[in-house]
């Protein structure tokens, strides 16, 4: 008899947590949804105004759809060539801090050397220090030497490398501290000197870290208002063009390009996404 | 599973989607370098000599003519010169900013002409360190035509390197569907109904201007205290929420949309914004407005006979006059009101445009030293919070 | 060459080593030399003279200590913000996302991909006075009739937050990430209700995720302006601002330059006193 009872009662104690746990897997579950909701709202409403057709100056009440602002997106003077001019900085500001990073990273990780403890302070400092001290400290370097550096382009270019080395110095090093160097002995065991080694063996497995590093720095630079704005003199990077014109009304076209530069990046992520679900995940 | 390799995944994934693009980046970058910003002018520098046949202006926004023929094309017309114009002066500091390392060096900016406006310190600094160059008055006979009010400003006594632009003048507007009519500052900075819907300028010389002047302070002529009884009237707004924020420009939006009920506002702005809205009014504080002038200036390396050339043409009262009616701004040409008139009647009528004496009479200009004093400036930012 | 490399062994930290560290000592070192000379200069632009200025150090804290307050505040508050918002949420992506996760994560990082400026002239949009938003809250009663959202620090907290989400979220993911499933097994198998297995196996092993998240998050933060420039009023003024002000608007160099390095020392303060509370392992780990 007792038993029975004690069956019942557990039975139902038993219903009791599982319904628990069903409201709390689900509220979990509902909570993640709507945080990601609240992450894409901004994202949403500029890519909504994007397509509006303001009456006036300003683009904040929706008025009527409109294909215009994407066909005539350069019609701003001024935005083509600042969205030309933040992807060329990108580029190459990636290009030369992942290679700096990567032999950085190597040395680091790989070599005991005098040194190596305030090498990595050094590296870690650019990451702990505000972008607008960075941007004004550079600066003061550039106004105090302005017969060999002139800001434009060659500044922009100089400030993001500084603070991208640091972001890929990082990433590749942790992929080098779990790096199996047998690989490599046995490379070099079997007749390989150093060179051909690296270009052969670990190049190929340090690379999705480099990758990972480059389009991270990529993005970073892409985005950076704060350095840039200390340092570009005349020349505009989008979002310095963005924020002069702010100043007055940002017309739709600015939507578009940042609508363009979103979407893109969407769709190669998951392009990239997709191809790792059909070929399995090969890590 | 290798948990950094997934990081790296995830930093691919997260930060995936621009290699595409960093090809042709890297392809235009070899052939690219600075665009409109480098190195020296493209005109070449100095006076004399013959112009060129590109000119390079810098101006802020809304402030040219855009109705076909424009001045410029019209320019190309008449004298063959094509004008690049940038619309990049969004604040006297900021393209200050951009622009004095290379003038430090004595190096140009690729710009022909620049704008800078008489009521901040900047004209007075362009000048004084020598980063301008002097006009070729002989290139210039339409210099005749500057109206005799703007023939001696402080920052530029002889007119040797500067001319005015267009003006403008400080004052207030309001929205009708959201207040009654504001019209002096202490109803703006006093009406409990307008709390936290005002905004006033960032610029010093614009708010303390129209302050000084509701203290019955003289803005031309300011002294340490009616600087600190202004100072203390913006600071007890803004402690008690009446002021919102202090702008730029863009209190336009903000105005436009109804955040705001009334605020600041220059007379050609508001003059665009009103075509949009015609709920919304602006108008000279009783206790006086403020007057500015923006002042053309050609910088170190910009070619002297082809700004000279320029700015002859913008001299003659027929352009000028198409100018100020379309952007509903100033002029400083004598002459230009009766071929306004034949433009745009309204606009010739409207005094805001073309002042004439009883509106002139109400509007001062900020006085020059109280520009220029760091202190002044310090404590002038400090009200703002910075 | 390779045989180069083999004989100069010792030399190849430091040939790897040179070029970047060279770009940090003439890029980074340097400028920040030049700022410390120009933090003891006094004058008016443009001439300004080294005079060994200490007065600029103490007015900088004399006169902006508000601001500095306020910055530390509103970065925490952010910081915070964040941890308690990501949580939740990476825990989710970790452990129940199943194929979902990647789509998840891309989530987190989309916001990076719209210009910082954009995506913030978006909350003053979707906050506006006249806006649903703000319409709604008034309608509840959460907002006074005439209440606003914009121009508080409650706008600029949450810009803050917004903005640096997915530096909090992306390191907390990583640690969940690498927890062995079979701890949690264990945890079950040895009668561990799931908020204690939470507690004391899934919280710890991401500590270090949850420092790194705070310390990517609170730095930035504590020097941002952009926020507080666009979202708040002159009574939210960061020290951020004062430094942007300082050297664009008031030419004002050598106060800027003292300000820029009491914010870096203060920083760097915090940090310590951080790294000391969580053990340093787990700062440079």
């Amino acid at each position: 008899m007792s038993t029975a009872a004690a069956t019942v009662s557990t039975s139902r104690a038993g219903v009791g947590s599982r319904a628990w746990a069903f409201v709390k897997r689900h509220a979990l579950t509902v909570y993640a949804v709507l945080v990601v909701a609240y992450l894409m709202v901004p994202i949403a409403v500029v890519i909504l105004f994007s397509f509006n057709a303001p009456a006036g100056r300003f683009n904040y009440v929706w008025q009527g759809f409109t294909f215009d602002n994407w066909r005539n997106w350069d019609a701003v003077p001024g935005i083509s060539s600042a969205l030309w001019t933040s992807l060329e900085v990108a580029a190459l500001a990636t290009l030369v801090a992942t290679v700096l990073g990567t032999l950085m990273a190597m040395a680091i990780v790989r070599h005991a050397f005098v040194g190596r403890s305030s090498t990595n302070i050094l590296v870690f400092l650019p990451m702990a220090t505000p972008e607008i001290v960075l941007g004004a400290s550079l600066l003061t370097l550039f106004l105090n030497s302005t017969s060999v550096f002139q800001l434009g382009f060659v500044t922009i270019f100089i400030a993001h490398v500084m603070f991208i080395v640091s972001f890929v110095v990082v990433t590749v090093k942790a992929r080098l501290i779990g790096f199996d160097r047998h690989l490599e002995e046995a490379a070099m065991d079997l007749g390989a000197n150093e060179v051909t080694t690296f270009r052969k063996i670990t190049l190929p497995l340090i690379a999705p870290a480099m990758l990972a590093a480059a389009l991270l720095g990529f993005a970073l630079s892409i985005d950076d208002f704060v350095i840039t704005y200390f340092n570009a003199g005349s020349t505009q990077t989008f979002p310095i063009f963005v924020w002069g014109i702010a100043r007055v009304s940002v017309p739709p076209q600015v939507n578009v390009v940042a609508s363009a530069i979103f979407l893109v990046a969407i769709a190669i992520a998951l392009g990239n996404v997709l191809w790792q679900y059909r070929h399995g995940d090969a890590q | 599973m290798n948990p950094r390799m997934t990081r790296d995944e995830l930093l691919r994934r997260g930060a995936a989607g621009v290699t595409l693009l960093s090809l042709p980046g890297l392809l235009a970058a070899c052939g690219g370098g600075d665009d409109n910003g480098g190195g020296e002018s493209a005109s070449g520098g100095g006076g004399g000599g013959e112009p060129n046949d590109v000119l390079n202006f810098s101006n802020w926004e809304l402030y040219i003519d855009t109705k076909k023929p424009t001045t410029f094309q019209q320019f190309k017309n008449k004298t063959g010169i094509k004008v690049n114009y940038f619309e990049d002066v969004n604040s006297n500091d900021g393209y200050f900013a951009k622009v004095q390392g290379r003038l430090r060096q004595g190096q140009g900016i690729g710009r022909d002409i620049f704008v800078a406006t008489d009521n901040s310190r900047f004209p007075g600094l362009y000048v004084d360190q020598k980063w301008v160059e002097k006009l070729d008055k002989s290139m210039i006979p339409n210099i005749s035509n500057l109206i005799p009010a703007q023939q001696h400003p402080p920052f530029d006594p002889n007119r040797d390197y500067a001319l005015p632009w267009l003006s403008g003048m400080d004052g207030i507007a309001w929205n009708e569907d959201l207040t009654d009519p504001v019209t002096t500052v202490d109803k703006l900075f006093n009406d409990p109904k307008l709390k936290g819907k005002v905004t006033v300028w960032g610029e010093m010389g614009d708010t303390l201007g129209l302050v000084m002047l509701s203290n019955g302070d003289d803005p031309s002529n300011v002294t340490d205290e009616s600087f600190d009884r202004a100072i203390k009237k913006v600071e007890k707004a803004r402690d008690s929420g009446q002021i919102r924020r202090f702008t730029g420009n863009d209190y336009a939006q903000p105005l436009a949309r109804g955040d705001l009920a009334a605020c600041f506002a220059w007379s050609g702005d508001v003059a665009q914004l009103i075509a949009d809205n015609p709920k919304l009014h602006w108008g000279i504080p009783e206790t006086g407005g403020i007057i500015w002038t923006d002042n053309m200036f050609i910088p170190l390396g910009g070619s002297v006979p082809t700004a000279s050339t320029y700015m002859n043409f913008v001299y003659d009262p027929k352009i000028a006059a198409k100018i100020a009616v379309e952007t509903g701004y100033i002029s400083s040409v004598k002459g230009v009101k009766p071929f306004a008139l034949k433009l745009d009647p309204k606009s010739g009528n409207n005094p805001l445009v073309f002042p004439d004496s009883a509106t002139l009479a109400k509007v001062h200009q900020n006085d020059p030293k109280m520009l220029s004093n760091q202190d002044y400036i310090t404590k002038w930012q400090k009200v703002q919070g910075q | 060459m390779g045989a180069f490399l083999h004989r100069h062994r010792s030399l190849t930290p430091y040939l790897l080593l040179g070029p970047g560290l060279l770009w940090l000592g003439i890029f980074f070192l340097i400028p920040l030399g030049f700022l410390g000379y120009e933090s003891l200069q006094s004058g008016v632009f443009p001439s300004f003279q080294f005079t060994w200025e200490f007065s600029n150090f103490s007015n900088g804290i004399r006169d902006y200590h508000e601001q500095f307050v306020r910055s530390f505040v509103y970065a925490g508050l952010a910081t915070v913000a964040c941890l308690l918002l990501a949580y939740p949420l990476v825990y989710w992506i970790a452990f129940r996302a199943g194929r979902w996760r990647n789509l998840f994560l891309l989530a987190i990082v989309a916001p990076f991909f719209v210009t910082y400026l954009v995506r913030t002239l978006a909350w003053l949009n979707i906050l506006a006075d006249q806006g649903p938003v703000v319409g709604l809250l008034r309608d509840l009663h959460i907002l006074a009739p005439d209440g606003r959202l914009l121009a508080t620090t409650f706008a600029v907290v949450s810009g803050i937050t917004y903005n640096f989400f997915p530096f909090m979220a992306l390191p907390i993911y990583v640690s969940l990430e690498q927890i062995d499933p079979r701890l949690l097994e264990a945890a079950k198998d040895l009668y561990a209700s799931p908020t204690k297995a939470f507690l004391r196996v899934t919280l710890p092993l991401s500590a270090p995720g949850i420092v790194a998240g705070t310390l990517l998050t609170f730095i930035p933060a504590a020097g941002d302006f952009i926020n507080a420039a666009l979202l708040g009023t002159p009574k939210q003024t960061m020290i951020g601002n004062v430094i942007q002000a300082k050297f664009l608007e008031s030419l004002d160099y050598p106060m800027a330059a003292s300000l820029s390095f009491l914010l870096m020392g203060a920083i760097l303060v915090t940090l310590l006193v951080y790294a000391r509370i969580v053990g340093t392992e787990k700062l440079t780990g």
